[in-house]
């Protein structure tokens, strides 16, 4: 870089068990300007974040800022320093105030009273900051909107002026124009010669906002570029260390089954109403709606999860009444949940035993003990199915990376052997490697002759995968689109409730 | 003024300790008409065999022990943490400061005050112990407490021999002091109780040390995020915890006379029960101190109630058992009643 370098990591390592994170990386990023890091998931972007975040400590390494050695020991002395992080994971205490969780860190108050007046104050000042005034300050902050709550957690790091801010996947629940306001913000940040880090997974961000970026994999850096040097096909290649082919595959044409699926006038109070489909064995019905149409209340209430439901359900003809999840395995239906880490794993048990959680009755012995052999052969299955890196099958969930836990939850609906496959947004956080590996499983499954309903907010995905796209508005099927009609345009205009 | 008193009343409905207070009054009102009357021979007037003030004033300094020390347990639920030690801690802080006084032979005002301080300051330490082990040795607070329960009152035992100690009467004048009421109310535990839940209530809504108790019990790992000191918090909720229980220590065995190692058993259950009575939620984030008192309250007086209805004893446990378990599932209808309507 020819600029002025004003934060500069110097040779940062850091292990966690049984992972090198951050591998000898050294950068310098110039002074009010946007510098992104680039990587799939457990190439150590984020990590090395929340190494400046003063939340991890670097095993070896330094680093500067405007010229002088920083040691953070914790987030507080970061903050002090001037340091802000926007988390990818919405880190909040839910069952304080808005205003409490934004002052958190530095309560005002006199002799350690809170002052409420200045409270309140402070945080619709720093709410004002991004534009987003309309949040109530005094409203606990588990009842904002997802949305809401991401907006909050960047006015946290964004209005108590700091130098440097830190953006970890800001957008990833954000709506198109909560996602511009962002954009427009960092545009004025750097205008104020504040210096941001933005990791994101999605490429049209990062040709937006930045001037440089560093491409890392496996802990180490690839290679840092001036943006106006690099394309789009050239930057994945990097990530992912092989060619651009492998990121959208190749459509398998498979051929049209027996119906397997049929819903007549399926409505829920409040969440969807009469919603009829039909969706056949090779197929892949997809979803396409804004974030709280009623996509992902349909798929629950499919699987069983919802008591409120009016209207029919039919699988190979004949009317099921399904009321709990496990009804639902057992007519072959199996869901991969929106929220991995919540309804998806287990976290704190291995990954052999998550594979098999569901099918733990069907490979254990007459003492209902587990066989072992049999866990095994279904690990290996799936491990090669899906090429899963883990060090073991017994290593805990909690060390894997993004894309490979959400692996292990495909792993555990396919193995109950199901015939109908309910995936709620398959690819939400997960690296470019994975997505496009988890796009052809969904593709040769289908092929295979399993009926998908496949749910999901990047368009791209779902204008390449599905046979069919039912889109969503306010509860209500808004419109049809067949595969060979359909454009990206046409389906906005639809979730946006305009006339095609 | 007539929407000015509605708000008013609209605001005190929604607050959480207003199911209590009309489940608390509800209670008293059936209580006072079943319980039947005598007559009193000094006055020769009927009188309510409970609502009277001796039974009140008596109900009041039963829960005066269990509310003071619900108040700091309720602290280390709400930081998302359990102390099962602090009927020890209780036990302990009377048999040490009665021994104390005892060796030191005095029986003034001074003594009084000497009390407080050593009943009050072991009980800090001990509960500063239990907070030390909980962060250092990253076990969690159930199993260290439930070692220390077993701990603190061993030590009590061999210290006190398995002794009774009488504490100097300077102390039961003062636990015991009318202040200028009937001669035969005592309303100081029951003052105490009030004091020291004013004291908790504001210390949890009002501080910034209490806004970080709420934090860490919420989200512990945000609150790490936020750059606060998540091990010194939890040090000192259960150093409150072990402050209350110094409090009750000195209150209980300077009312009753007398401390034992015995003293308390059982105790940490109760007040346990009256902290998640009283809305607290084990999970961390939620409950207050207010409401810990009510709940104390709560359990006393059905407690008292068997009594005062002639119900058999026998069934006392059975009944308060059932009373928790009713409580909590009420609330938490009630929480969800509320969230629905603020989504909305």
């Amino acid at each position: 870089m020819q600029q002025d370098c004003y934060l500069k990591f110097e040779n940062i390592t850091k292990r966690f068990p049984g992972v090198v994170a951050v591998d000898n990386v050294s950068i310098e990023i110039a002074k009010g300007s946007c510098h992104s890091l680039v990587g799939e998931n457990g190439a150590g972007k984020s990590t090395l974040g929340k190494i400046l975040a003063g939340i991890h400590q670097p095993d070896s390494g330094k680093i500067f800022i405007a010229g002088v050695e920083k040691r953070f020991r914790h987030a507080g002395e970061a903050f002090k320093a001037g340091i802000g992080m926007v988390h990818q994971e919405l880190e909040f205490c839910e069952n304080l105030s808005v205003a409490e969780n934004l002052c958190l860190s530095d309560l005002p108050a006199g002799a350690g009273i809170v002052n409420k007046k200045q409270l309140y104050e402070k945080a619709r000042q720093m709410l004002k900051v991004i534009g987003a005034e309309h949040i109530d300050v005094e409203k606990r902050l588990g009842l904002l909107t997802v949305a809401n709550q991401q907006l909050v957690q960047i006015a946290e790091a964004v209005g108590r002026n700091a130098e440097i801010l830190i953006f970890d996947e800001p957008t990833s629940s954000l709506s198109q124009s909560e996602t511009e306001n962002l954009f427009r913000l960092i545009d004025k940040l750097k205008r104020k010669s504040i210096t941001c880090i933005y990791i994101s997974h999605r490429l049209g961000e990062i040709f937006r906002l930045c001037e440089t970026l560093t491409v890392l994999r496996d802990g180490k850096v690839i290679g840092t570029k001036n943006i106006n040097e690099i394309t789009e096909d050239k930057l994945v290649e990097m990530m992912i260390g092989r060619s651009f082919e492998a990121y959208f595959p190749k459509h398998i044409k498979s051929e049209k089954g027996p119906e397997l699926l049929r819903v007549e006038n399926l409505s829920s109070p409040g969440k969807f109403e009469n919603v009829s489909f039909s969706l056949c064995a090779g197929q892949i019905l997809g979803l396409a709606g804004l974030v709280g149409a009623g996509r992902t209340e349909l798929a629950e209430a499919i699987f069983g999860l919802d008591k409120n439901i009016k209207g029919k359900i039919y699988l190979q003809g004949k009317e099921v009444n399904i009321t709990t999840p496990s009804q639902a395995l057992g007519c072959g239906i199996a869901l991969v949940p929106e929220d991995r880490k919540r309804h998806g794993l287990v976290l704190s048990m291995n990954v052999a035993e998550n594979i098999c959680l569901s099918i733990l009755e069907k490979i254990s012995n007459f003492f209902k003990s587990i066989k072992k052999r049999k866990l095994l052969e279904f690990v290996d299955k799936y491990f090669n199915l899906l090429k899963i890196k883990a060090a073991s099958p017994w290593v805990q969930t909690l060390s894997l990376s993004g894309g490979n836990q959400q692996k292990l939850v495909l792993a555990k609906s396919l193995a109950t052997d199901c015939n109908i496959l309910i995936v709620d947004e398959p690819t939400r956080g997960i690296d470019v490697g994975a997505k496009a590996e988890i796009h052809s499983l969904i593709d040769e499954l289908a092929g295979k002759g399993k009926a998908v309903l496949l749910i999901s907010s990047e368009l791209p995905e779902l204008i390449n995968l599905a046979t069919n796209i039912l889109v969503f508005r306010q509860g209500k099927i808004a419109g049809s689109l067949a595969r060979n009609e359909v454009t990206q345009q046409k389906v906005l205009r639809l979730m946006a409730g305009l006339r095609n | 003024m007539l929407s000015s008193l509605k708000k008013i009343s609209q605001t005190l409905l929604a607050k959480q300790q207003s199911g209590l207070i009309i489940v608390i009054l509800l209670l008293a009102v059936i209580l006072t008409a079943l319980a039947g009357s005598h007559l009193d021979k000094t006055t020769g007037k009927t009188v309510n065999n409970f609502f009277n003030p001796h039974t009140l004033m008596q109900t009041a300094t039963d829960a005066s022990f269990f509310a003071v020390m619900a108040v700091g347990a309720t602290m280390v639920i709400i930081s998302g943490g359990i102390d099962l030690s602090i009927g020890s801690i209780y036990a302990l802080c009377g048999v040490v400061t009665a021994m104390m006084l005892r060796h030191l032979n005095i029986d003034s005002p001074t003594a009084c005050l000497l009390g407080i301080f050593a009943s009050v300051g072991l009980g800090i330490i001990c509960g500063m112990l239990n907070g030390l082990m909980v962060v250092g040795l990253e076990v969690h607070p159930f199993i260290i407490t439930l070692g220390t329960m077993w701990i603190f009152r061993g030590i009590a035992f061999v210290m006190s021999k398995a002794e009774s100690i009488l504490v100097p009467g300077a102390l039961t004048a003062f636990a015991k002091a009318n202040l200028g009421l009937n001669p035969a109310l005592y309303p100081v535990a029951m003052l105490v109780m009030i004091a020291v839940t004013a004291a908790g209530a504001f210390y949890l809504s009002k501080t910034v040390m209490g806004r970080h108790i709420y934090a860490v019990g919420g989200n512990a790992e945000a609150s790490r995020y936020a750059g606060l000191h998540v091990k010194r918090i939890t040090v000192s909720v259960f150093a409150i915890s072990g402050l209350t229980a110094g409090i009750a220590a000195f209150m209980g065995s300077a009312y009753y006379g007398s401390a034992s190692c015995g003293d308390a058993t059982g105790y940490e259950l109760y007040v346990i029960a009256s902290a998640v009575v009283g809305g607290a939620s084990l999970s961390g984030g939620r409950g207050n101190a207010v409401s810990a008192m009510l709940g104390a309250i709560l359990i006393i007086l059905i407690r008292q109630s068997i009594r005062t209805l002639h119900f058999d004893q026998n069934y006392e446990w059975i009944i308060i058992g059932a009373a928790t378990i009713i409580a909590v599932v009420l609330d938490k209808l009630n929480a969800q009643l509320t969230l629905k309507k603020a989504m909305k």
